[in-house]
């Protein structure tokens, strides 16, 4: 009697069940390639398709910010530290468009995603929580890097900064822009609405990028928000990053990489648990 | 339906009239507008105060010494009207256009064209809205920035003439922006590339006689600097030009764009398809 409705069911009546091979589960080896690759490739195109917003817009907002400080400030600052007021701030900027860009493009893909509803279609496929992870976060890295080098090349125009030293550079560009796109990871599968985005946006992302050292030593805050600054990753990655141009910042270079490596770190460690779990995107 | 005796009579209905305005329907337009900015009210009311506090201290750090000086005042007293500018003049631009736009990806854009409402009733609908919602940002980011400067507005009526003309100014722009835009696209392409520099290199943040001389004629030139000049007249009693002068530029911005805003409407430009 089974063998008769399985037969039926299968429409193939000169054959039975038995003979006709059940499908198997495809088979991937340690990692998905294509799949991750086709994450990644996604979340590319997905900025590029829009770069007046995604690359030039930053680039413009940066060179804004950069002549209006300097106009403003030029003649009453000096200099900071060693250098000259426009020296120390054209990586302070770069930096801060790095950290704002790799946070908005995981952040807005997970939220458009959601609100869409085409979340589904990144959570079927066969692919593991881990290369979900690396491929979103794969695409947050590679819109930082992108808007970063383009705002340096328009900075050098304007401003003759040194570098010091590349690797160091290249090493809190890629540390940074890892850190922003897991919060932005944290933040899209978290939030529910766009607004709820807005506000990490308006009240968390951009103040930290603000207030960290961007735009002026932290010598010259009171001796209290100095101790603070000094547990704040958004400081070690700007004050990395421009100790790389530069060559002098106000934290040893090194901490700031072990700073950066371990909150990525951590930070990893926590999306990788939402995505595993499942949490807010699986009901 | 007792104001429609035509049709309770079964004859031909005609044409509802109204008066000179279409007062209730104005008044439902002009609250549809102001409730959709009150709703998201931490984006439009809390984030320019974080913001406008954000750049005040950055700055105010930056430049370490209270003694600096800027257009002939304390340099936190020259501040503080441009960050309450910025603010006001952003609230004005994302009103109208922002409403529009999102209207248009929703597809109810072409509502406003069967409301009982004419061209220049919908203009004045959304620029009411813009003026209203400007000043109490105005308000808001005043009183946050307070601790800065200290400062209290030297000639309140100045002060308010300046905000509510620039924030029309701008709201009117606002409108012919969204309209001309299909897609939010084109509108934060019109932010970041037009508004936004015309706004920072105003005199927002530094005075024009900061700039070299070869550039201080664009500066001029530039409408929005006679905003943030009214602005900080209004707070400090110093200008760098004529405030008289400056408001005149400003009622003659806020005439040519209500033309060219009205005249949009009237022939339903990227309305009716």
């Amino acid at each position: 009697m089974p063998e008769v409705a399985e037969n039926q069911m299968l429409n193939t009546p000169g054959r039975t069940a038995r003979e006709v091979a059940p499908p198997r589960v495809r088979q991937f080896g340690a990692v998905n390639w294509r799949g991750l690759w086709t994450l990644y490739h996604r979340e590319v195109k997905r900025f590029f398709k829009v770069f007046t917003q995604t690359l030039a817009a930053p680039v413009v907002t940066t060179l804004l910010f950069y002549t209006i400080f300097t106009v403003a400030l030029q003649n009453r600052v000096g200099s900071m530290g060693a250098v000259s007021f426009t020296v120390f701030l054209a990586p302070g900027l770069i930096m801060m468009t790095i950290l704002q860009n790799s946070f908005a493009n995981t952040s807005s893909s997970m939220m458009t995603s959601k609100i869409q509803g085409n979340i589904v279609d990144v959570l079927m496929p066969p692919i593991s929580p881990l290369e979900m992870l690396c491929g979103f976060l794969g695409g947050g890295i590679t819109r930082g890097l992108i808007v970063g080098v383009s705002a340096t090349i328009a900075m050098i125009v304007l401003v003759d900064f040194p570098f010091h030293n590349p690797a160091i550079i290249l090493f809190f560009a890629l540390t940074a822009s890892a850190m922003m796109a897991l919060l932005g990871m944290i933040g899209g599968i978290w939030a529910e609405k766009f607004d709820h985005m807005a506000a990490i946006t308006n009240f968390v992302v951009v103040p930290l990028s603000f207030l960290s050292g961007t735009f002026y030593s932290i010598d010259r805050l009171p001796e209290i928000w100095q101790s603070v600054a000094h547990l704040n990753p958004f400081f070690y990655a700007i004050d990395g990053f421009r100790y790389g141009f530069i060559g002098q910042g106000d934290a040893p270079f090194w901490l700031g990489a072990l700073v950066m490596l371990s909150v990525d770190l951590v930070l990893f460690l926590i999306v990788h648990r939402m995505l595993a779990s499942g949490y807010k995107l699986k009901s | 339906m007792t104001d429609r005796p035509d049709l309770l009579l079964g004859g031909t209905p005609t044409a509802r009239r109204f008066g000179l305005l279409n007062w209730i329907g104005l008044l439902t337009f002009y609250r549809r507008e102001m409730a959709r900015g009150f709703k998201i009210w931490k984006i439009t009311l809390a984030a320019p105060a974080i913001r406008a506090g954000l750049f005040a201290s950055v700055f105010g750090l930056a430049i370490g010494s209270p003694g600096a000086m800027m257009g002939g005042q304390p340099f936190m007293a020259f501040l503080v009207p441009g960050l309450i500018t910025v603010a006001v003049l952003e609230r004005a631009f994302e009103s109208a256009a922002f409403s529009i736009v999102y209207d248009k990806t929703e597809g109810i854009f072409g509502d406003l064209a069967v409301l009982p409402l004419t061209p220049g009733e919908i203009v004045l609908g959304f620029a009411a809205a813009t003026v209203t919602g400007s000043l109490i940002v105005a308000a808001v980011v005043g009183v946050a920035l307070f601790p800065f400067a200290g400062l209290f507005p030297a000639h309140p009526l100045a002060l308010l003439f300046f905000v509510a003309t620039g924030a029309l100014m701008i709201g009117l722009f606002s409108q012919i922006a969204g309209l001309w835009a299909k897609k939010w696209d084109y509108i934060n392409s019109v932010q970041t590339f037009i508004f936004l520099p015309f706004v920072f290199f105003s005199g927002v943040f530094f005075a024009l006689e900061s700039l070299s001389a070869a550039v201080r004629p664009f500066a001029r030139a530039n409408p929005v600097f006679y905003i943030v000049d009214g602005i900080r007249y209004g707070m400090t009693g110093r200008a760098e030009a004529d405030p008289v002068f400056g408001a005149m530029v400003c009622l003659g911005m806020v005439a040519f764009f209500w033309i060219v805003s009205y005249r949009l409407f009237s022939v339903g430009y990227r309305m009716k398809s």
